[in-house]
């Protein structure tokens, strides 16, 4: 009597059992597809604030996700330009002219920025440079028109970023600063700002919470070397950095005295 | 006399020519520079050749320009074409009738072109600046400013029309003087002509 009972108490048991597995089994299922798709949405979400999946911004412009970029031009050939430049000026079509020796001007900053940037320090007290930072610009104005930029990156939150030659941003502020005595900035406790040297060369360094620090000097009459620093420990790293640097040898190389 | 006459034209010749040959020099220097490596000089030279052909462009400029602006006439003593500094372009600059009268003064490759083109081409900033003592007028087709800049000792105002060009600023003034008459002077002079040397 006992046993068929105990028979179908089990037998009881293994039915009752068989839903409750299929319930579990979908509940993992819901829960791993739950996974799955959230992961997936966070993809496609992360770069705009629409809902997942949709392709416009606020105003039903549709977002632009990719597009083959812009190919780079060939600097001027300055040797064809310096050549067309006499031609039109013996035809006496002067502002074909003009506009050859402009080409022709920018072809050799190009390449003088060039070589300025293969002539800097690599690595800089341990930072690598990225070579796809690398800038030259030219400006049709003043008398240096050139500016170069390279930057230095450990990947992670230190970076270097060096401009050399007419910084329309910093010169302002270091001409002041140079020419005007009174402008001494010092609160009570630290100075942001104060004038220091590097390598003999008359240069202003300064301190921001939210930039780093920046160190400036002027070289000669219309250049500059900028070195920003963001997340090094401290003035010495920065000043160290900058004496990794031929100041001399960029200097000669912008014509500068 | 004969003789006279030769030398002088010979040395007007050897002046323009060396006027020319400074180009040539500057393009034939920078030419060897560059072929040399030496990028520095290369990039001097060509900023003295420019400097040099801005010259010659003002010269050009001058020829065009007229020789009387309304009853006035052109002071030739007083004509000159000026580098500017920091090898940007150049100012020509030619007066009429007495001291002081009028002038027409280019100004190429002039940074504060940037500014007057804003000024002139943004409905809002025009509107701002707009006050009884500014307009902007239209003379042969070229958007302008004139400027009403006080008065002369007759109680006559002195004005000034500045014309744009893409990279180039003409400045009119003409001192104790009317609105018509100014901008009547300023159609006598070949807009169109300069603007296709200074461009």
């Amino acid at each position: 009597m006992k046993k068929p009972i105990l028979l179908l108490l089990v037998l009881g048991a293994v039915c009752a059992y068989q839903p409750s597995h299929a319930q579990l089994l979908k509940k993992i299922k819901d829960k791993v597809n739950k996974t799955v798709n959230s992961s997936t949405t966070t993809t496609t979400t992360d770069s705009n604030t629409t809902d997942a999946g949709t392709a416009t911004d606020a105003s039903g412009k549709p977002v632009n996700k990719g597009g083959g970029g812009l190919k780079n031009t060939p600097p001027p050939d300055v040797n064809q330009q310096m050549t067309d430049a006499e031609q039109a000026h013996a035809a006496a079509n002067y502002s074909d002219a003009r506009y050859s020796i402009q080409q022709a001007l920018i072809g050799v900053e190009i390449q003088l920025g060039r070589e300025l940037l293969k002539s800097l320090p690599d690595p800089v007290l341990g930072l690598p440079k990225d070579t796809t930072q690398d800038k030259v610009m030219s400006t049709q104005w003043g008398w240096n028109n050139m500016t170069i930029q390279r930057v230095y990156t450990d990947k992670k939150d230190k970076q270097l970023t060096v401009t050399i030659g007419n910084n329309a941003l910093y010169s302002g502020l270091v001409n002041v600063y140079f020419n005007n005595a009174y402008m001494v900035q010092a609160d009570d406790k630290d100075q942001n700002m104060k004038q220091t040297k590097v390598k003999g060369n008359k240069a202003i360094i300064q301190y921001d919470d939210s930039k780093g620090y920046t160190l400036m000097v002027p070289l000669g009459q219309s250049s500059l070397i900028v070195w920003e620093c963001i997340n090094f420990a401290d003035e010495t790293e920065v000043m160290n950095t900058a004496n990794a640097f031929d100041i001399e040898g960029i200097k000669k190389m912008l014509g500068e005295q | 006399m004969k003789k006279i006459i030769i030398a002088i034209f010979f040395i007007s010749f050897a002046c323009s020519v060396f006027a020319q040959g400074d180009f040539k020099t500057q393009m034939a220097t920078a030419k060897t520079s560059y072929a040399a490596g030496k990028l520095e000089e290369a990039h001097f030279a060509l900023q003295q050749a420019m400097q040099e052909l801005d010259i010659i462009i003002g010269k050009e400029v001058l020829k065009l320009l007229p020789q009387k602006l309304d009853s006035l006439t052109v002071n030739t003593k007083d004509d000159h074409v000026t580098a500017n500094a920091g090898f940007i372009g150049a100012t020509i600059h030619r007066s009429y009738g007495a001291m002081g009268k009028a002038s027409v003064e280019i100004i190429n490759n002039s940074p504060l072109i940037g500014t007057l083109n804003t000024f002139l081409n943004s409905a809002l900033l025009g509107g701002m600046m707009r006050d009884e003592n500014t307009k902007v007028v239209k003379v042969q087709g070229y958007k302008a400013r004139l400027e009403k800049q006080g008065e002369n000792e007759n109680g006559k105002f002195n004005y000034s029309l500045q014309i744009p060009f893409n990279s180039a600023l003409m400045t009119v003034t003409v001192n104790g003087t009317t609105e018509n008459e100014i901008l009547a002077m300023a159609n006598t002079i070949p807009l169109q002509n300069i603007a296709k040397l200074i461009q």
